[in-house]
């Protein structure tokens, strides 16, 4: 594209008041080559009239300094086939200048800083402009729009039927003879409706019917999927009759060191028989999206022997015990243990989630209906019936029959024909032995992902999700930002295999879950991004003649977007991408960019910073900002008049995951004297929007730490931290915290090299 | 504690008042806001799921439950409207029935369904006594003026013991005999179950002189005061009804004393003694101010009542509406009985004093099982309270 480029700078919102207007526009006429107006409201009627008029004289790259880019989007949003780039002259410059002390002078240069800092952020935006392309779409040469569900249980059935009724064709794989899975064997289900007290007829049946009438929806009872390859709009996936073994069973993952092992013939090859996972298998059937519903197993209990599961005859865990209650009667006396008890153990049992307290409530109803005289003692730790279903433990407590109370399980053991329980730490205010014909033992829901791979994928990161440890088998997404997503665009788990849940709960799930299935193939039709840069039109380019083969954007891509040939040359899958630029961020050859965000780009922008010799007082610290939460933290730290120093430069960046370490050189060859990445929290509790980013990036700057340290130059000149987006009171102690440090180690001793 | 819920007890408790027994899911609100609840054995909490699991025993053997004045501070404050003073009211008139002998009189007096029963045993015996004292008619004005209802049961020579005396003496001793043969049973049982449940030491008994002093004598001054009355905050009107109620029977048990003494004893002396007592005596004021008292006091309890009904939607049961009636038909008949001497209309007079006859014994029969009876077992509670703290109770 031909770029005819011209800037505009707003003098509003205190922006003209603080700054010199004519000495910023000269910056940009004289050093960026670039046309500059300016005007008091740029966001205004006027202002937008002055814009558009250049636009419709040919203008069609526009710089504009003023307001954050995070608001007033719509106003300066001139289409899809113009650029515009803002320069965040209000939020980071004007609004975030250190205003001196009560009954203080200001610093005698403090109006010449503020200047200074405008000046580079003019020179930035301009150089971002000249460097930026437009976005050409990746699309799809055919693009399929079936949704594949696998597993037909309840959350699996609603994920189809919520699906066809959108219009979309369903493919239902379920590995059983039968659709229904675990709930076929419920004898009752919990209320869906006000007064949220009565037990309700088991859904499942009804749905099952509907799933089967639809004829949008394909059912394949008695089936597995044995590998699904290939993209999102564009998976392939080989189904196989259950419990057979295919040559088209998704490959193990070989790492590096294994490839080599195996290569000399120390290790056995875990693929043998198997095609390798590049391969294409000529009958696969063509989905465009897929929704994992695989469900969940009851956990084994067997460990807990002080509670006699295995050993002892009627010692039962609950999924059992709702199978006896559905063949028939129960016994008169149960007791329904919540948690495994002893000395000091207040957990309940894993994945339990709050579903074994309802599930024991409900169950203790069915001893009370079959049993004239029944009685139910329910011994919990916690009894956790969120939302509505607080009414339905509260009805459950006015059962005559139906004994309740906290208590640590110490021991079950047999009493005649009956079973004793012992339990300590009751309500009753002493330690109490109960005599019952049955203990049902409140086991979790331990997800299919947890002992299998369940989604066979044959993509080079391996067939099951990763860091499935950290989450105790769960597939990992952020579960309160991103729910139903994974770290494998395309497939969107719902039910028991994201969650212990309840069927309503399922229902919920599914219909969540179906949703994003259908976002992702339309987002794919359109050749953008889905969630968290929905709509993102760019995606990354290899300049594959200058690829060495590292496979370093391969192994740290977070979503598996890449696979490989033999020789390790990556093989992009753009729809399979969330284009958070890791990739870009790993490759040290630096031959992976954005049409609008590359390393060409951003070190452009660095190199524009104007760094001044000799002067104590004018160290340039860079700092790279992820948009997603730190960069919203630092606009509200403006927004608060919170001070920031004027040595700093801010840089927003997709992801800290797409920082190139060649950018941190740039800054400090270019005589910066620290740079900084402010990004998400990472490890258990991360908040990266794409996963690993912030992690990685933090293992890269160790790594830069030490290159420096043999330069000469102070390892600490880089840092990075860790915000939430609620941190904009403590990010500006946390900045000007790092320039003191930057102060005292004086400046860069490289500087005008 | 190998526990055994009491399905049955579970429902009896729900059908006396404590129908919102399961509600509780304790948090203590109850016991914290209880003004009576000691810091060492405080209530209601632990009764409320005591009564949920049916554990019979153990609120049985609990004087906690017999300390609570129901003034309703805790259901007042009970997130969950679980009502446990309306609970622990119920837990007391299961404990009458149980505690009460003989077993069938105290079930019999338990439920509005022994009511036919328990109007017509005094009703039947003492028409039958009017009927052996072959003074089975209605006296002319001039008797009546003259002797009021004193030769109800007619009038022979021996002058050392009237044949009214005799008769009364007859249905109202046994009877009393009987409910208090009753009451001693009951509250040496429950003495001996809470001594037994607190573990307390049978080595060092007090003797009765040392029993009477430390325990039983403080104990009735605190209930007469109404020290534990006054200090609830919810239902402060009570005292205002229930004080001058109680007021009432003891002024009624002096005058009652002093009748006997004067009509059996200095009588024998002095036959002028007998007959009525002048409007101008001493024990008559007493006896007229207690009627009065005694009717102001029961209909302050029963508009109480009412209203708690009415707002605070406690369950109107038998076991409180049954002693409300009871006190009200004492109190009416006896003042009516008195008006229509002085009316001198001798048929509804004697019809009156009958039914006045009836209730008074209806009372004295009965008042080991219905809730009055809770005048000797919260005493003994009182007493209990004391002991257990006391050196005696502490090896």
């Amino acid at each position: 594209m031909d770029k005819t480029y011209c800037s505009y700078i707003c003098s509003g919102c205190g922006i003209g008041d603080a700054l010199d207007m004519e000495a910023l526009a000269e910056v940009v006429t004289d050093e960026m080559s670039m046309e500059c107006k300016s005007h008091e409201c740029l966001c205004g009627t006027e202002g937008r009239a002055l814009i558009e008029k250049d636009i419709a004289d040919g203008i069609n790259t526009v710089v504009i300094g003023a307001c954050s880019p995070r608001v007033m989007e719509a106003e300066f949003d001139f289409g899809d086939d113009k650029i515009t780039v803002r320069a965040n002259l209000r939020e980071q410059v004007v609004w975030a200048e250190v205003k001196p002390e009560e009954g203080e002078e200001p610093h005698a240069e403090a109006a010449e800083y503020l200047q200074e800092t405008a000046s580079d952020y003019m020179r930035m935006a301009c150089t971002r402009a000249q460097k930026t392309e437009p976005a050409e779409p990746y699309l799809l040469e055919v693009i399929n729009k079936t949704i594949m569900v696998m597993g037909g249980g309840l959350a699996g059935l609603t994920a189809a039927k919520e699906s066809a009724a959108a219009g979309y064709n369903v493919i239902l794989v379920e590995k059983d003879s039968v659709l229904g899975g675990k709930a076929n064997g419920w004898r009752k289900s919990f209320p869906t409706k006000a007064p949220w007290t009565d037990l309700e007829d088991n859904p499942i049946d009804a749905l099952i019917a509907q799933v089967t009438a639809s004829d949008k929806i394909t059912v394949k009872t008695g089936t597995e999927v044995a590998r699904i390859a290939g993209a999102p709009g564009d998976f392939g996936v080989s189904f196989k009759s259950t419990g057979t073994d295919t040559e088209w069973d998704a490959p193990a993952k070989v790492t590096t060191e294994d490839a080599d092992l195996i290569a000399k013939g120390e290790l056995e090859d875990p693929n043998t028989g198997l095609q390798p996972y590049v391969e294409v298998d000529p009958d696969a059937v063509k989905v465009g999206s897929v929704v994992l519903a695989t469900g969940w197993n009851p956990a084994d209990v067997s460990q807990y022997e002080h509670l006699g599961y295995g050993t002892l005859t009627n010692v039962v865990t609950n999924a059992e015990f709702e199978k006896l209650a559905k063949e028939g009667k129960v016994p008169a006396n149960v007791a329904f243990v919540q948690s495994p008890g002893g000395k000091d153990n207040d957990n309940d049992f894993p994945y339990c989630n709050s579903v074994t307290s309802m599930v024991a409530l409900k169950q203790a109803q069915y001893v009370v209906e079959d049993n004239e005289d029944g009685k139910a003692f329910i011994l919990y730790q916690h009894m956790r019936t969120p939302g509505h279903m607080e009414l339905f433990y509260k009805n459950a407590q006015l059962n005559d029959g139906i004994f309740m109370t906290k208590a640590a399980v110490m021991q079950v053991s047999e009493n005649g024909d009956q079973l004793s329980v012992a339990a300590e730490d009751t309500l009753l205010g002493e330690d109490i032995v109960l005599d019952v014909d049955m203990v049902v033992l409140a086991a979790g829901m331990e997800p299919t992902t947890l002992n299998d791979y369940s989604i066979n994928l044959a993509y080079r990161q391996g067939p099951e999700f990763s860091d499935l440890e950290l989450f105790d088998g769960y597939a990992d997404s952020h579960f309160i930002c991103f729910p139903y997503e994974t770290r494998r665009t395309g497939v969107y788990a719902c039910g028991g295999v994201r969650k212990a849940e309840t069927m309503e709960e399922a229902v919920d799930d599914a219909t969540g879950a179906a949703l994003k299935a259908i976002q992702c193939i339309e987002s794919v039709d359109r050749g953008v991004s889905v969630h968290p840069r929905s709509g993102d039109a760019t995606y990354p380019d290899f300049f594959m003649q200058r690829c060495t083969q590292c496979k370093r954007c391969t192994e740290e891509c977070p979503f598996g977007a890449l696979d490989d040939d033999e020789k390790g040359t990556p093989l992009p899958n753009p729809t399979r991408c969330r284009r958070c630029g890791t990739c870009m961020g790993a490759c040290p050859e630096r031959i992976i960019g954005f049409t609008d965000y590359n390393i060409d780009l951003i070190g452009s922008m660095i190199k524009s910073v104007e760094v001044p010799e000799d002067d104590d007082d004018r160290l340039r610290i860079l700092v790279f900002v992820c948009e997603n939460d730190a960069y919203p933290a630092l606009d509200m730290a403006g927004m608060r008049r919170n001070g920031l120093n004027h040595m700093l430069r801010f840089i927003p960046v997709r992801c800290l995951g797409s920082v190139n370490m060649a950018w941190i050189r740039d800054a400090l060859s270019a005589g910066m004297d620290g740079a900084m990445l402010l990004g998400c929290k990472y490890g258990d509790d991360y908040q990266c929007h794409f996963v690993k980013g912030s992690e990685i990036a933090d293992k890269r700057m160790e790594n830069i730490g030490d290159t420096l340290s043999t330069l000469g130059l102070e390892p600490e000149r880089c840092a990075t931290e860790q915000v939430a987006i609620t941190d904009y009171d403590k990010i500006p102690q946390i900045l000007n915290d790092f320039v003191e440090e930057i102060v005292e180690m004086g400046p860069n001793p490289f500087k005008g090299f | 504690m190998n526990v055994q819920p009491d399905l049955e007890f579970i429902r009896s408790l729900k059908e006396a008042g404590g129908d919102t027994l399961k509600k509780c899911y304790q948090c203590a609100t109850c016991s914290v806001t209880c003004p009576l609840s000691k810091d060492g054995s405080p209530f209601p909490r632990k009764e409320m799921i005591w009564s949920q699991w049916g554990l019979k025993e153990k609120l049985l053997a609990d004087p906690d439950v017999f300390l609570c004045h129901q003034c309703g501070d805790c259901t007042t404050n009970c997130p969950r409207g679980a009502k446990p003073g309306d609970v622990l009211g119920a837990i007391r008139a299961y404990a009458y029935t149980f505690y009460g002998w003989p077993a069938p009189l105290a079930k019999l007096a338990s439920s509005a369904k022994g009511l036919p029963m328990l109007i017509g045993i005094p009703v039947v015996v003492i028409f039958i006594m009017w009927m052996i004292s072959g003074a089975m008619h209605i006296p002319t004005s001039e008797q009546f003026a003259d002797h009021g209802y004193q030769q109800f049961f007619g009038h022979w020579g021996f002058k050392w013991y009237a044949k009214n005396i005799f008769f009364i003496v007859l249905i109202m001793v046994p009877s009393l005999g009987l409910g208090l043969f009753s009451a001693y049973k009951g509250i040496t049982k429950m003495w001996k179950t809470m001594a037994e449940n607190e573990g307390v030491s049978t080595e060092y008994r007090p003797s009765a002189v040392q029993f009477v002093k430390e325990f039983l004598w403080p104990s009735l001054i605190e209930i007469v005061n109404h020290d534990r009355f006054k200090e609830c905050t919810d239902n402060r009107d009570r005292v205002r009804g229930h004080q001058p109620l109680m007021l009432a029977f003891i002024g009624l048990f002096i005058v009652t004393c002093w009748s006997l003494l004067k009509n059996d004893v200095i009588g024998l002396i002095w036959p002028s003694w007998h007959g009525p007592m002048l409007l101008m005596d001493p024990f008559k004021i007493l006896a007229n101010v207690s009627a009065v008292a005694l009717l102001f006091g029961i209909a302050v309890l029963w508009s109480n009542r009412k209203k708690a009904e009415k707002e605070q939607d406690t369950k109107a049961t038998f076991y409180d509406w049954f002693l409300i009636w009871e006190i009200t038909a004492v109190g009416v008949t006896g003042l009516g009985a008195e008006l229509l001497r002085w009316a001198g209309a001798p048929t509804l007079g004697y019809i009156v004093y009958f039914l006045h006859l009836v209730s008074i014994m209806m009372l004295f029969l009965y008042l080991p099982y219905t809730k009055l009876a809770h005048l000797i077992y919260r005493t003994t509670a009182y007493s209990f309270e004391k002991y257990r703290e006391s050196a005696f109770a502490k090896k």
